[in-house]
């Protein structure tokens, strides 16, 4: 469960964040649309707390990311937009990696690795080094350990991106079994069709501010528009997207 | 459960052994200088040592013409190998072979000259080149001498006593030894022996912190349940590692070698034990640390791989500094030399390798003068990353 309220963040002159809230329930997978340069990035970092925010509050499962950032980074996998791969490693070390960098270890690790491995069905490149993977294959391993030390909440930015179509069913599975396991998913996406595909709540940010939540039909008989596509850019209207 | 600092060092350290070319580099530099430096100190004390060995040889043409001279050379432990007419190429050639310190040539008309009272004309080829100046003296401080004496000779025959020739007497006193020449050369390539603290783990903190962040990693790892000095300390621990890993290696071989060389010939010692040498790798050890640590420190500021390099190719200039400002000033070895990094660790070693009971202080000192600056470093480094700033710009 993520709670924000209010949530605004100035760097210098530029408002990055100018008034954000929105609550994302767990077991529900939302999505957080905003045209580039909305202040998705930004967010994402202040919740799980590399960024301090200047006002508002935010709660994940209870806890403030700015009080105790380790205990909700422990509940957090945290998909950045890039996939930070160490290309000397394999994929089982990369992952063992960051297991043990969330406290877990010895057998434990080694089964989980192997478990999520299947989920992401990726065993064919678990061994190799992660030198000279293909988009897709990077991006499963970044999802892999994104979701290694079972966190309740998962913040995704843009996981389906240079996926194919084999690969991206397999991430809508996982996500679907996240949210029968009562996860919180968060992910900001560009791609529509996922958003009524997979989501079951959306969040619309513009400018550093929340312009709309609600379900995708929600948000078109909000807007009277048919098509969600168009409801979202009659919601972030046209400056939002020259922003 | 292991420390993250240490799960973080141990991945550091896998990632930066699997990069086989820089290792492979790193070791050819640390084992490299050890052997160049004996090698060099080897031809060092070959060339020393030369004449007292095998004497000087000089090739003479035309040698009947002056038994006397070819004598009194020979007396001087010179020996002289009667050679045919030689043209000025083939002399040349002769010279180059580096086996006669010079040709004397005594001219056709020598002996009709000599009778006559006549300057008789002596040639004397050499190269100066070669580096047999001393040799090439003592050749003709005899050819000096038989002139004297002729002249001596010659003016008591005519009544004349031979000192009006003489009207001062210059008597030369050389104190200077091979060990006193050798000596500043050999300090500062002791000193050398240092560089690996700073090279060895300088491309891994480059790579661990610059690098990590151009590639787009670094966020992904502080978004870790991981606190920023658990970060840092890693990958310090990991450049330190290396750092002194290469400078155990390099010091150890340094003390085979240098153990090994006949370097009383030169009036030096390495008079050190193998405990001694030990001692001197302890109190190295904060020394790689310093230098990973503000390697580190310096490098994670940088945006990329390359411009943390040229950052820190100009830190690696830093620490020759203080032992080149005291051999220029002449300093005299005293306490506060012990206070400095790097140039502690020089002074230390300088002064055991000649014997001196430096006692219990200038060890401690050492270590504490690279230690406590080293924690000092770690500390800015983590609040470095913790800091908004750094965050923004990952």
């Amino acid at each position: 469960m993520i709670e924000v309220h209010d949530v605004r963040k100035q760097f210098g002159d530029v408002h990055a964040l100018g008034g954000v809230s929105f609550s994302a329930r767990d077991g529900q997978i939302t999505a957080l649309l905003g045209p580039n340069g909305a202040g998705k990035t930004t967010l994402l970092r202040t919740l799980v707390g590399l960024l301090k925010r200047d006002h508002g509050t935010i709660a994940i499962d209870g806890v403030d990311p700015e009080r105790d950032p380790l205990s909700v980074r422990r509940n957090i996998g945290f998909l950045t937009d890039q996939f930070g791969l160490y290309e000397r490693l394999s994929t089982r070390e990369y992952l063992s990696y960051f297991g043990e960098l969330n406290g877990m270890g010895g057998a434990a690790l080694k089964s989980r690795i192997d478990e999520v491995s299947d989920l992401l069905s990726m065993d064919d490149i678990l061994e190799r080094r992660t030198k000279g993977f293909s988009q897709g294959q990077r991006i499963k391993v970044a999802l892999a350990r994104t979701l290694l030390h079972r966190p309740r909440n998962l913040l995704l930015d843009e996981p389906s991106r240079g996926l194919d179509v084999m690969s991206t069913r397999a991430l809508r599975r996982a996500l679907s079994s996240l949210r029968e396991d009562g996860c919180c998913v968060i992910m900001a996406t560009h791609v529509m069709q996922e958003v009524t595909h997979l989501c079951d709540d959306v969040i619309v940010i513009a400018k550093g501010h929340t312009v709309a939540q609600g379900t995708p039909n929600d948000l078109c008989r909000r807007t009277g528009i048919q098509n969600l596509e168009d409801a979202f850019v009659s919601l972030v209207g046209e400056e939002g997207i020259a922003a | 459960m292991k420390p993250r600092f240490l799960t973080i060092c141990l991945k550091e350290l896998r990632e930066t052994l699997r990069e086989k070319r820089t290792v492979g580099l790193l070791v050819l530099f640390t084992v490299m200088y050890p052997v160049m430096f004996g090698v060099l100190m080897q031809q060092l004390i070959d060339r020393a040592t030369r004449s007292e060995r095998e004497g000087i040889e000089l090739a003479v043409i035309g040698a009947g013409k002056a038994p006397t001279l070819m004598a009194q050379l020979k007396q001087k432990n010179i020996t002289v190998r009667e050679s045919a007419a030689l043209d000025e190429p083939a002399i040349e050639a002769l010279l180059q072979k580096g086996k006669v310190v010079g040709v004397l040539r005594l001219s056709d008309k020598f002996t009709e000259n000599y009778a006559a009272m006549r300057p008789a004309r002596v040639e004397l080829w050499y190269d100066s080149a070669a580096e047999k100046n001393g040799q090439r003296r003592e050749v003709e401080d005899v050819l000096e001498a038989y002139g004297a004496n002729v002249a001596s000779a010659r003016l008591l025959a005519h009544g004349v006593s031979p000192a009006t020739l003489a009207p001062i007497q210059v008597q030369r006193y050389d104190t200077g030894t091979n060990a006193s020449r050798s000596a500043g050369l050999i300090g500062g390539m002791l000193s050398m022996l240092f560089f690996p603290a700073f090279f060895c783990g300088m491309s891994a903190a480059v790579d661990s912190t610059a690098g990590e962040r151009e590639r787009r990693s670094m966020e992904v790892l502080m978004a870790q349940p991981a606190r920023a000095w658990e970060i840092v300390t890693g990958k310090w621990l990991m450049a330190g590692t290396l750092a002194l890993a290469g400078l155990t290696l390099e010091l150890l071989l340094a003390h085979v070698v240098l153990g090994w060389l006949p370097l009383e010939e030169l009036g030096m010692s390495w008079s050190l034990n193998w405990l001694d040498i030990t001692l001197i790798c302890v109190v190295g050890l904060p020394l790689a640390l310093l230098a990973a640590a503000l390697q580190i420190a310096l490098a994670m500021n940088a945006k990329s791989f390359k411009e943390a390099q040229s950052t820190l190719s100009v830190v690696l200039l830093l620490p020759m500094l203080p032992g080149v400002v005291v051999s220029m000033m002449e300093l005299k070895t005293s306490l506060w030399m012990y206070a400095v990094p790097m140039l502690s660790n020089q002074t230390l070693l300088r002064e055991v390798s000649k014997g001196v009971e430096v006692g219990a202080l200038p060890y401690v000192l050492t270590f504490l003068s690279a230690a406590l600056p080293t924690l000092a470093v770690v500390a800015f480094a983590s609040w470095r990353m913790k800091s908004e700033r750094y965050v923004l710009a990952v």
